[in-house]
């Protein structure tokens, strides 16, 4: 009886130690990042990058990332884009038009990698309230500011179909900007900022969201809405380690239409 | 094998039916002795014999008799009259009993002896240990004693011879009164009242006698079987307590018919061939007791009551005694049995632990310190059904799980169906734990208590009258160094490595933390026994945990020197248990016996892992925002069920009840204070029956148990249908072939809410049909044991099928537009197989068992990935050893720990995307679902126990009082990863390990009354 129990520890053991032996191997699956925003008048572009690994010891396919076989299938037509190094790939042969469904299709480390996508309407009926806005400075050389600020700037288009809308703003004023108000210590914020993509017909931009004086350029792009997620707070959060939820099968990345009007405004001291 | 027992049984039949006939006649009264006549005229064994008490008390138990057998010829009566012993003051309460010297040898002088002293000894409960029997027959030598075999009945024998004899002086030496001493000690009945009951300790014996042997209950009547065939049914006590054993084992010896008590202790032995039959009756933790039936032996309601096992027995007498801490069932399937009154010898931390004990078994994952819900056989702790004297109870762990949730001094007896359990339990896809707690001594008041570097833990034990018990126990941590330690190892990452792109760390600026933390319990139970047929008892149970470890800061200058700033961090989490049940048992009649139960369980989560930030600008405007993580899971069980069994033929038992559950179960998860992630509340009812009948086939050999279980689910609006059966078949006397398959419904879940960065957390929800769907699950097994009586190896094998499982997870957006996080549970499928052995050695001063568990548990889920991957609780391999060693009063025992390391997710790598304005957004991917394992778990434990003791040093027996305990947990300091946590700081990731406990030394004190 003992002789079993022993030999059956042995055994047993035996196993252990050859598990034991097993080497901890870091799994990184290397997928290809795409990154594309096809847009009507351009032509189609892709950029192919490679993700980051953590770590140091892990194995990249054996694939050239410069020279892929990219294909895109639109209107009935296959066309192969042509490299242009570091990853960047181009489609020369007609431009983007909307309306139009593209569907992008290579083979990267053995997977076939996959994305489609169309191009949305150009935004119509597109109205705004003013094209001038009139904002009183404030910093230590002015008096508090005890007045009521100037109405926001309203912007409106047809959306019948609660489709995304995206509304980005840029000073475009050449050479040294006028702050509106003081920064203090702060690093003085960006000449450009956006507001949240929405599926409404309307969006408001309020005196205090501008920084400096100066004409601005507002760009109302209508997105889809793999690429309003991105802008998702809560989504993207890296808790939850949320990757966007595109087209694309076995790869990471955009790859989406958009179409977009353009606006300006001119920020001034009363 | 039957048929030869008959014969032999008629043979004895014949041969002493003429014993039979005592008449207790009483022929003569003198002043003090009594006259009496054994048997009939005719009869080889009539006579006449003589009673003499010098205390006028003739009462048979409890006293010692010497039995005394004049010169060659002489009369019962002649021997009295000359007799000297009955006049000495030392024999004053002994009882004599003289008896004629007829014959002319001494086979014919000593034939009737046995039968004789068998007559007057009946009811007798004061041992061999005070039988004396005197000769005066110098003709008889020591080897005729030996050969009648005088000294099985007799602990003396002296012959006198005539000299002696005549002589009243010598008779009055001490050679007599050491030779008749009276031995208060030998049966537990005849000692003080006092002292029955507890646990006690016998010194080991120098000497070499065979006293212990006076300890075993023996054999009294020696006369014919006067029923045949006939129903015995009883109750299995403990005999120091009288609590009620459920579930212990009442065999028959010498065949195969037997029969398990039930809930409540009572059995019914149907078809009891003779009644003179001899009962094995077994229970863990207990002496394995022979119980030698007689004619006079109550039918019905007989009590059969047990000794706790004894402690340090001589080796020669522990055959047959098992000391096993666990049993295997040797024809249930997979079933497990532990009573706690053994668990003391397992090493521990801090706390006795059933639910840890049973993690040493096959088949039961041991390598997760920080649960002590049950992964058996590749499910997971919400597919493990808990019973709690009736009544689930959904969470069992204490302090993050490295306690489990039961107050091991409130618990009379836990037993685990590793799978293909009967149709009985439901609503499970994996196992049932049941848990039956203590109903308290009903003889006597107990208390106790136990002290250890974790926790304090008091309980009495307070019968009133006969009729009622209880037993309310309390248990509550302290911040004692265990404590501190387990807090430490989960709230501060111990073990830090950065890879990759380097990383930061280390810049936490200085905080004010407030740890103010603890657990408790309350067990309570109250009994009522308003008659041999009816208890009713109300159990209680509550469980609250308490874990805080909040603490704030508020820097200096931020900014604007005007504005002030400050920051609270909030880590709190309380959750507990309530449940309660009201439970009504009573036993119809011989044959039918039943129970209803109406219970009532709680389970509450509040966790709230949040930031408060305070910003007071110069206006002295002050905003308040609140971020993290704020999670609620409340579950209320509202439920009433009847099982009853019902022994409907000689060799089967039919069982069927009904039940009928309310569920409400309420869930939210939201990451600041105004964005709701998830908020659900299901409520709804589950309602049905099952059957089943244990059958017993081809003379016991085989058992069959089918059944079949029906529920309605109110949310899905259909019928779930249950079909189940398990077979064992005893091929020869020690090999058992088993095997059991079975469907199996879930309909209240625990989801995990898959979180790569911080660990996963699971919830509770009810089945919506939906996005919950109602889980289930096809179990396959097949095994064998073979059992001898110092040994069992086992071997099982399982297959389970899984299907439609639910997860939670943000990590992917089900479509682009819109974001309902109704929406991310995703389903799949799974299943489990694997094989367990087990070799167990089960008595011997050193005793115990190796496991090994060669396991694979597999998931499918779409989202994951397109094939199946390693289920979060997969363990390839698992090794376990347990032994557990006793020298005099000290128990030593070491288990050591080996399993495969767990599956985990991790972040692999990251990418950046530029957006339309010109900023850029990192993203980061992760491996394939479980695609990694942690490093192999292993850990060694070492416990030694110190058994305290009332009395003398001298004394031979001696009351066991408590004992002091120290162990060490994680002896060589295994540094055991627990899981991993990821910080991700400007594009580069930061891992660290969250370990489980390094070496951690522990002393319990422990004290009880009895």
């Amino acid at each position: 009886m003992r002789l079993k129990i022993q030999s059956f520890i042995i055994i047993v053991l035996f196993f252990v130690t050859l598990m034991s032996c097993k080497k901890e191997t870091v799994e990184f699956t290397d997928s290809p990042v795409i990154e594309a925003y096809i847009e009507p008048g351009n032509y189609l572009r892709v950029n192919i990058t490679r993700q980051i690994p953590f770590s140091s010891s892990v194995q990249y396919s054996a694939d050239d990332i410069n020279n892929l076989q990219i294909t895109v299938a639109y209107n009935n037509l296959t066309h192969v884009l042509t490299p242009l190094g570091n990853g960047q790939y181009i489609d020369s042969l007609s431009a983007i038009a909307a309306g139009t469904h593209y569907d992008l299709s290579f083979t990267f480390n053995k997977k076939q990698v996959a994305a489609y996508t169309y191009i949305p309407t150009k935004p119509l009926s597109v109205t705004q309230t003013t094209t001038t806005i009139a904002i009183t400075k404030q910093d230590s050389t002015t008096p508090k500011f005890t007045g009521t600020p100037p109405d926001p700037i309203t912007f409106t288009w047809a959306n019948p179909d609660a489709s995304y809308y995206l509304i980005y703003v840029e000073n475009i004023e050449t050479g040294t900007l006028i702050p509106i108000r003081s920064f203090k210590n702060f690093t003085p914020p960006a000449n450009r900022f956006r507001k949240q993509p929405v599926t409404l017909n309307t969006q408001d931009i309020r005196s205090n969201e501008f920084q400096y004086y100066g004409r601005h350029r507002i760009i109302l792009y209508h997105v889809l809405p793999d690429y309003a997620t991105l802008y998702d707070q809560t989504n993207t959060s890296s808790q939850n380690l949320t990757n966007p939820s595109t087209s694309i099968t076995n790869g990471y990345g955009i790859f989406t239409g958009l179409n977009a009007d353009t606006l300006y405004v001119l920020v001034k001291q009363p | 094998m039957e048929l030869k027992w008959i014969k032999k049984l008629l043979k004895i039949k014949k041969c002493i039916l003429s014993i039979l006939c005592f008449n207790l006649l009483v022929t003569s009264i003198s002043a003090q002795e009594r006259q009496y006549s054994f048997n009939s005229p005719g009869n080889v064994c009539y006579f006449s014999y003589v009673c003499y008490s010098p205390n006028n008390n003739y009462s048979p138990t409890k006293r010692a008799f010497i039995f005394v057998m004049g010169k060659p010829n002489e009369t019962a009566f002649e021997t009295f009259e000359k007799d000297t012993l009955k006049n000495l003051p030392q024999f004053y309460n002994y009882q004599l009993v003289y008896i004629p010297n007829n014959g002319i040898n001494p086979i014919e002088k000593f034939k009737c002896v046995n039968s004789f002293v068998t007559l007057i000894t009946y009811n007798y409960s004061y041992g061999h240990n005070n039988l004396f029997f005197q000769i005066n027959d110098h003709t008889v030598t020591e080897s005729d004693i030996k050969e009648n075999h005088l000294y099985d009945i007799f602990k003396t024998v002296r012959i006198n011879s005539a000299k002696i004899d005549t002589a009243s002086k010598a008779l009055t030496s001490m050679g007599v009164m050491d030779d008749f001493k009276e031995t208060e000690f030998a049966d537990d009945a005849a000692l003080r009242e006092d002292d029955k009951y507890g646990t006690f300790y016998t010194e080991e014996e120098k000497t070499n006698d065979s006293i212990p042997v006076a300890l075993k209950i023996q054999k009294t009547y020696f006369g014919p079987a006067l029923n045949f065939n006939y129903t015995l049914t009883g109750i299995v006590k403990d005999k120091a307590t009288g609590e009620a054993l459920p579930f212990s084992t009442i065999q028959i010896k010498g065949i195969k018919n037997g029969s398990l008590s039930n809930a409540d202790g009572y059995f019914t032995l149907l078809k009891v061939p003779t009644d003179t039959s001899v009962l094995t009756v077994q229970y863990v933790g207990y002496e394995k007791t022979e119980i030698f039936l007689t004619p006079q032996t109550p039918k019905k309601n007989f009590l059969i009551e047990l000794n706790p096992s004894a402690q340090s027995f001589k080796a020669v007498n522990v055959v047959g005694i098992r000391e096993d801490v666990v049993l295997v069932n040797k024809t249930d399937v997979s079933t497990i049995k532990m009573t706690p009154k053994k668990l003391e010898q397992l090493p521990n931390l801090g706390e006795r632990d059933v639910m840890r004990s049973f993690q040493l078994m096959p088949g039961v994952s041991a390598s997760n310190e920080s649960s002590s819900g049950l992964y058996v056989r590749g499910g997971t702790p919400d597919q493990n059904l808990v019973l709690y004297d009736g009544f689930t109870v959904y969470q069992v762990d204490h302090l993050y799980g490295f306690f489990s949730a039961f107050n091991s001094n409130a618990l009379k007896d836990v037993q685990l169906y590793k799978g293909g359990f009967e149709s009985k339990f439901g609503g499970r896809l994996s196992s049932v734990t049941e848990i039956t707690s203590k109903d308290g001594n009903q003889k006597k008041i107990n208390a106790g208590a136990d002290v250890s570097l974790l926790s304090m833990n008091v309980f009495a034990e307070i019968p009133i009258g006969n009729k009622f018990s209880s037993v309310v126990a309390f248990r509550r941590s302290y911040k004692g160094p265990i404590y501190d330690e387990i807090f430490k190892t989960f709230n501060k990452n111990s073990n830090s490595t950065s890879s990759g792109q380097g990383g930061g760390g280390g810049r936490r600026s200085s905080q004010n933390t407030t740890v103010s933390s603890y657990f408790y319990d309350l067990n309570g139970k109250f009994t009522y026994r308003p008659n041999s047929r009816d208890i009713i008892s109300l159990s209680i149970f509550n469980g609250t945990d308490k874990l805080d470890n909040s603490s704030s800061s508020s820097p200096t200058s931020f900014g604007s020197s005007t504005s002030t700033f400050s920051f609270s961090s909030t880590d709190l989490t309380k959750y507990g248990n309530v449940g309660s049940s009201l439970k009504w048992s009573r036993k119809w009649s011989d044959k039918f016996y039943g129970n209803t139960i109406l219970s009532y369980s709680n389970y509450y989560s509040d966790r709230d892992r949040s930031q408060q930030r305070t910003l007071t600008n110069t206006l002295g405007e002050t905003t308040t925002t609140k971020s993290g993580v704020l999670e609620n899971n409340n579950l209320k069980d509202y439920s009433i069920k009847s099982d009853y069994q019902w022994d409907i033929f000689k060799f089967s038992q039919l069982q069927f009840g009904g039940f009928g559950t309310y569920y409400d179960i309420k869930y939210t998860y939201a990451q600041n204070d105004t964005s709701t992630i998830l908020d659900r509340t299901n409520k709804a009812y589950l309602v049905g029956g099952y059957i089943q009948s244990k059958t017993k086939l081809f003379g016991d050999k085989v058992q069959f148990l089918p059944g079949i279980r029906a529920s309605y689910f109110e949310t899905t609006k259909q019928y779930y249908y249950e079909p189940r059966a398990s077979v064992s078949i005893s091929v020869t006397k020690r090999l058992t072939l088993k095997g059991a398959t079975g469907k199996y419904y879930q309909f209240a879940n625990r989801v995990t809410r898959e979180d790569i960065l911080t660990g996963s957390k699971d919830f509770w929800l009810l089945s919506d049909g939906a996005s919950v769907p109602v889980s289930s699950s096809i179990h396959y097994i097949a095994g064998l044991s073979y059992e001898t009586n110092n040994y069992l190896f086992s071997a099982e094998g399982y297959y389970k099928q899984l299907s439609d499982l639910t997860e939670y997870s943000l990590r992917f957006n089900p479509r682009p537009s819109g974001i309902t996080y109704n929406e991310n549970f995703y389903h799949g499928y799974g299943f489990s197989k694997g094989i367990e052995f087990l070799a167990q050695k089960k008595s011997g001063n050193l005793n115990g068992w190796v496991s090994y568990t060669l396991g694979q548990a597999r998931n499918h889920f779409d989202v994951y990935s397109d094939g199946y991957y390693p289920a979060n609780q997969d363990v390839t391999h698992e090794f376990k050893i347990v032994l557990l060693y006793k020298y005099k009063r000290f128990d030593f025992s070491a288990t050591w720990i080996y399993a495969t390391g767990r599956p985990y997710t991790a972040p692999s790598g990251a990418y950046s995307i530029a957006l339309l304005d010109g900023s850029t957004k990192d993203y980061f991917t992760v491996t394939t679902k479980n695609g990694l394992r942690l490093p192999e778990y292993h850990r060694c434990d070492i416990s030694v126990n110190y058994k305290l003791l009332r009395g003398e040093k001298g004394d031979k027996k001696r009351r066991e009082i408590g004992y002091i305990g120290f162990s060490i947990f994680n002896l060589y300091n295994r540094t055991n990863v627990w899981y991993k946590t990821y910080t991700i700081q400007s594009g580069s990731i930061l891992e660290t390990n969250v370990n489980y406990l390094g070496i951690t030394p522990n002393l319990t004190l422990s004290l009880k009354l009895r």
